[in-house]
């Protein structure tokens, strides 16, 4: 009888809170189908007077958005692989081997965490020059593949799973990268999962890195090629927000697609 | 063996990185017919841009400009970290006359006081404003100012006369906004709209006062923020911190009809002839001078220039001098004038060139409006501008948005300025 | 595996481990030493150094902190930045994990559910900041107009205000961060064996206490993570306080990552902002060891 109580309480909680957490969003969809005069209306008006569904259409030839997509989406997929693959191979060493000076490398990464990247985006634009790479997408790639981040996480997650596991699988004759691709990584699929959608999530929606290297239009991500929309025709308040819409788009997909990997759902629920 | 296995694993990686995208883009060859590129902003909505490109073209065929379209919002932050990193586009826009004198201070122009000291500087209007301790390091081709934008319409339903507009006085312009606010709600319309933006009221007090932005005693501001308060408290302005938050267009705010009067800069008669032109909006707008504090039939306002500059790396610095001073020229203004746009050149020739442009509104009170008689630097140039810039803005929105009384609001600004620059 | 002789043996293990650690490193961290490192301890190094990035730098020693020190502009910062933190941290970390735990259960519609507060998160800035600011708009947003229909005369200004602007921004930023941590925990809440939960539901544990004496011990390194990372990007923000109030009104939400910004990319004082960058550096370096050193202690 509580149960079902504390369920239905669970409920009005959860669907209160999706209601407020999606405001903004559906603010966005319903501006996307509007006319740019409507879109500031006072006071706001949900549900468009008449849908102008065009401007799904229009946004296409105002914007060569198929070339956007295709450059963030190779960015994206290419800098989260990468990022997951070193990550979690160099996680392995910060977790699971013990050897001098092990600690203090990592503070190292995390302190480079701590320094906000406008301080040091012009040393690092420096030696991108040097190299060549600017107006690359190889530059952005090295910018973004190795980051800390991705090492951080998944060495608090190799912490948790215990450490008899590869003990076993040593005195069976496995080397500690067998142990790392065969016990370690299948383990691991939750924490894979959620930092491949993160990283892909912030590479996605990165404005500032692109627009420091990239200079040439072909090469522009979603993100550079809409704020750059906004900058020009700053009235066109419908069009922009279908592009947002847009945007988003492709990141809900991967969402639902990995929810599966880093929620299996516990059994047991804790509600019954 | 194991060694082996992490070379193959760092050896693959590399691999993929580098067959992963070969995205480069070589430098062109220096020899052939020269191509120059020009670092400038939003080039698909600022016409000038094309003009002077097109004309420069035209009169130079061995040479090809190719535009270098950056964001205008973070158009300073690109500029600086280019420069920085060693790069060769070869004519920069100077956006502002502040960033000029940061990247002229710094050596990372080349100097332009020969090509400046032809020009006569009492027909460029802004010349002066590139005086670096006697160098130049760009030549301005554009100027504008800031003039009363007003709305045929509205005024013509109350009964009021353009004619009226010539000779303002700001007090004249509380009186009519107030006369022209009506409606309430989402109907309501309002006497005028002053955009969030601190220069317009602090440049104007001090274009018209004579006081000094940087100067640490900011009275002289008193008589113009509390004729804007008193609009504002009256209902008869949007209230500052609405228009802020909600972030208001002014474009919006006056293209809609919903302000009569608009004080902006001339930079705005561009978009309004291509919006009317393509039908975006139908408003039937006007030009009149800033009003003044007094009606003695002078006009004294405020603005700045926008000027090329040739950056110190660049492999074809003759070509990029040539496009700058071609800019410039008469032909140049010409040219500009022609996109819709106050070139900094001023001569009747070119003003007529203006006028005649369809839709420019030419009656008496907007050739009065064109012809300003004295036009302030709307910030001095000097090292500690951007620092008093910032306090400036920082209390400007503090006295706007109530958070502070008009005299506390002054005189922390004064405070500040004079502990944190000084 | 064996040890006949005990000394050489365990040399000899512990030089072949540590080229084993470092063997795992050593793909990410040439590419993080050449961009990241290299770049952060050049950029520290600067705040000693007088640059405006062209010209040659000059050695000026402690002359950036001092003036640092005697400026106005960074304690206001400092203050707001440990404000926005000390209301940021507590409140995402709650939200994250409370929404990871109920979210983790077997309920009709949970998938929808976690995809709705992941939204804030990827929804774009610019529509997010428009929204907030229309919802706490002063005059005509809807959040004073409910407060002013259930009786409360002076409603706050919110972004307008200088008072309420950083609970404004801190309530935005939780709202829109909590998606982000609560993914990680989700993570975080596999490893915990189902087992532990079946055993203690046969012992007749409350829910209460199976979330204080199993769900919360076995997310210590998660939450860890978390705690960290939300410290270190509070201590950072810059983006979302850019798009909604600019620092402003006045300098009531002037954080130090805007302070590093202008000075350094704007105003071209790269020294001076690098020795903010230094402080903030210190700061979040100080806290991130003193948690190690409880996790340590935790752990043992």
């Amino acid at each position: 009888m509580t149960a079902s109580v504390r369920r239905a309480l669970a409920y009005v909680l959860l669907v209160g809170l999706s209601v407020a957490v999606l405001v903004p969003f559906a603010w966005m969809v319903s501006s996307s189908l509007k006319l740019d005069a409507e879109v500031f209306s006072v006071p706001v008006r949900w549900i468009p007077v008449e849908f102008h569904w065009s401007n799904f259409v229009t946004i296409w030839e105002r914007v060569p958005l198929l070339t956007y997509l295709r450059n963030s989406v190779f960015l994206s997929v290419t800098i989260t692989a990468l990022q997951v693959l070193t990550g979690s191979f160099a996680a392995y060493g910060f977790a699971k081997v013990r050897f001098p000076g092990r600690d203090v490398l990592f503070l190292a990464y995390i302190g480079t965490i701590a320094v906000p990247w406008q301080a040091y985006m012009v040393p690092q634009y420096v030696i991108m020059e040097k190299a060549g790479l600017v107006n690359t997408h190889l530059s952005l790639i090295l910018l973004q593949a190795f980051s800390a981040f991705g090492v951080f996480l998944m060495r608090q997650y190799y912490l948790t799973i215990p450490d008899e596991l590869s003990e076993a699988a040593r005195l069976d004759g496995l080397s500690e990268y067998g142990i790392w691709a065969r016990i370690i990584l299948p383990l691991s699929k939750p924490a894979l999962a959620s930092l491949a959608l993160l990283t892909f999530v912030n590479t996605w929606n990165d404005y500032m890195g692109p627009f420091i290297y990239l200079t040439d239009n072909k090469l522009w991500t979603i993100q550079l090629g809409l704020r750059s929309f906004v900058g020009l025709y700053d009235a066109e308040y419908a069009m922009i927000m279908t592009g947002s819409v847009l945007s988003v788009l492709p990141i809900l997909v991967i969402f639902l697609l990995g929810q599966k990997y880093f929620v299996r759902g516990i059994a047991t629920s804790g509600l019954k | 063996m194991r060694r082996h296995l992490v070379t193959t694993l760092a050896g693959a990686a590399a691999l993929a990185l580098l067959t992963a995208c070969g995205g480069s883009s070589p430098e062109p060859a220096a020899d052939g017919p020269q191509t120059i590129k020009i670092a400038l902003w939003n080039y698909a909505t600022t016409p000038e841009f094309k003009a002077i490109i097109d004309g420069f073209q035209a009169a130079n065929p061995e040479i090809k400009v190719e535009p270098v379209d950056i964001l205008a919002d973070d158009y300073a932050e690109k500029v600086t970290t280019m420069l920085a990193g060693g790069d060769t586009t070869d004519v920069l826009t100077m956006k502002n006359v502040i960033d000029y004198s940061r990247f002229g201070t710094r050596g990372q122009l080349l100097p332009l006081t020969d090509e400046a000291a032809k020009l006569d500087p009492a027909k460029y209007s802004g010349l002066k404003a590139y005086d670096l301790e006697g160098k130049y390091f760009a030549l301005p081709y554009r100027q504008d100012f800031w003039v009363l934008y007003y709305n045929k319409t509205m005024l013509k339903e109350a009964g009021v006369p353009e004619s009226k507009l010539q000779n303002l006085t700001w007090a004249d312009y509380a009186a009519l906004a107030k006369s022209l606010t009506k409606g309430d709600g989402a109907n309501k319309q309002y006497g005028a709209y002053q955009h969030t933006w601190r220069s317009i009221v602090q440049a104007t007090s001090a274009a018209q006062t004579g006081g000094n932005l940087l100067g640490g005693d900011y009275n002289f501001m008193k008589d113009q923020y509390a004729m804007t308060l008193g609009l504002q408290q009256s209902g008869v302005l949007l209230p500052w911190a609405t228009a802020s938050s909600q972030k208001v267009s002014y474009n919006t705010m006056f293209s809609t009809s919903k302000a009569a009067l608009l004080p902006m800069g001339t930079w705005y008669a561009a978009t309004l002839l291509a919006d009317t032109k393509s039908g975006k909006t139908k408003v039937e707008w006007g030009v009149a001078p800033l009003p003044q504090l007094k009606a003695d039939g002078k006009v004294t306002t405020f603005g700045s220039p926008t000027a090329f500059a040739v950056n110190k790396k660049s492999k074809h610095s003759e070509a990029a001098k040539k496009f700058v001073e071609w800019a410039s020229s008469e032909a140049g203004a010409t040219a500009v004038a022609k996109a819709g746009v106050t070139p900094s050149l001023q001569s009747q020739q070119i003003l007529d060139t203006y006028f005649a442009l369809p839709g420019v509104p030419n009656g008496d009170v907007a050739k009065k409006a064109f012809k300003p008689d004295n036009v302030v630097l709307e910030m001095p140039v000097s090292d500690k501008s951007s620092d008093v810039d910032q306090i400036l803005t920082e209390q400007h929105e503090l006295i706007m948005t109530g958070q502070k009384s008009l005299d506390d609001g002054l005189a922390e600004m004064s405070k500040r300025v004079k502990n944190e620059v000084g | 595996m064996s040890a006949p002789a005990q000394a050489p043996a365990t040399r000899r293990r512990s030089r072949s481990r540590t080229w084993i650690g470092w063997s795992f490193i050593l793909p990410n961290f040439l590419g993080f030493a050449a961009l990241t490192l290299i770049p952060v301890i050049a950029s520290l190094a600067l705040s000693f150094l007088d640059w405006d990035s062209y010209s040659t730098p000059r050695w000026v020693g402690l002359d950036n902190f001092e003036r640092m020190i005697h400026n106005d502009n960074f304690w206001t910062a400092l203050r707001n930045t440990a404000y926005y933190a000390v209301g940021h941290v507590p409140l995402t970390l709650a939200a994250a994990l409370g929404f990871a735990v109920l979210l983790n259960q077997k309920l009709k519609g949970v998938r929808f559910f976690r995809t709705a507060l992941f939204f804030p998160y990827i929804t774009s800035l610019v529509a997010v900041a428009v929204v907030w600011n229309m919802l706490l708009s002063p005059d005509l947003g809807p959040v004073n107009q409910f407060l002013r229909a259930i009786g409360i005369d002076n409603p706050p200004g919110w972004t307008t205000s200088t008072t309420w602007a950083m609970p404004a921004v801190i309530v935005a930023s939780v709202w829109r961060d909590l998606g982000y941590y609560m993914i990680l925990y989700l993570a975080g809440l596999q490893t915990i064996p189902a087992e532990l939960y079946e055993a203690a539901e046969v012992d007749g544990a409350t829910g209460w206490q199976r979330f204080r004496y199993i769900t919360l011990p076995g997310l210590r390194p998660t939450t860890f993570f978390v705690l960290i990372m939300l410290t270190i990007s509070s201590f950072k923000v810059f983006d979302l306080i850019q798009v909604m109030t600019e620092g402003g009104p006045g300098r009531a939400t002037l954080v130090l990552s805007q302070v590093i910004y202008r000075e350094g990319i704007v105003q071209g004082r790269f020294g001076y902002s690098s020795a903010v960058s230094m402080v903030l550096f210190v700061i979040v370096l100080t806290i991130t060891i003193v948690q190690f050193r409880l996790q340590k202690r935790n752990e043992t």
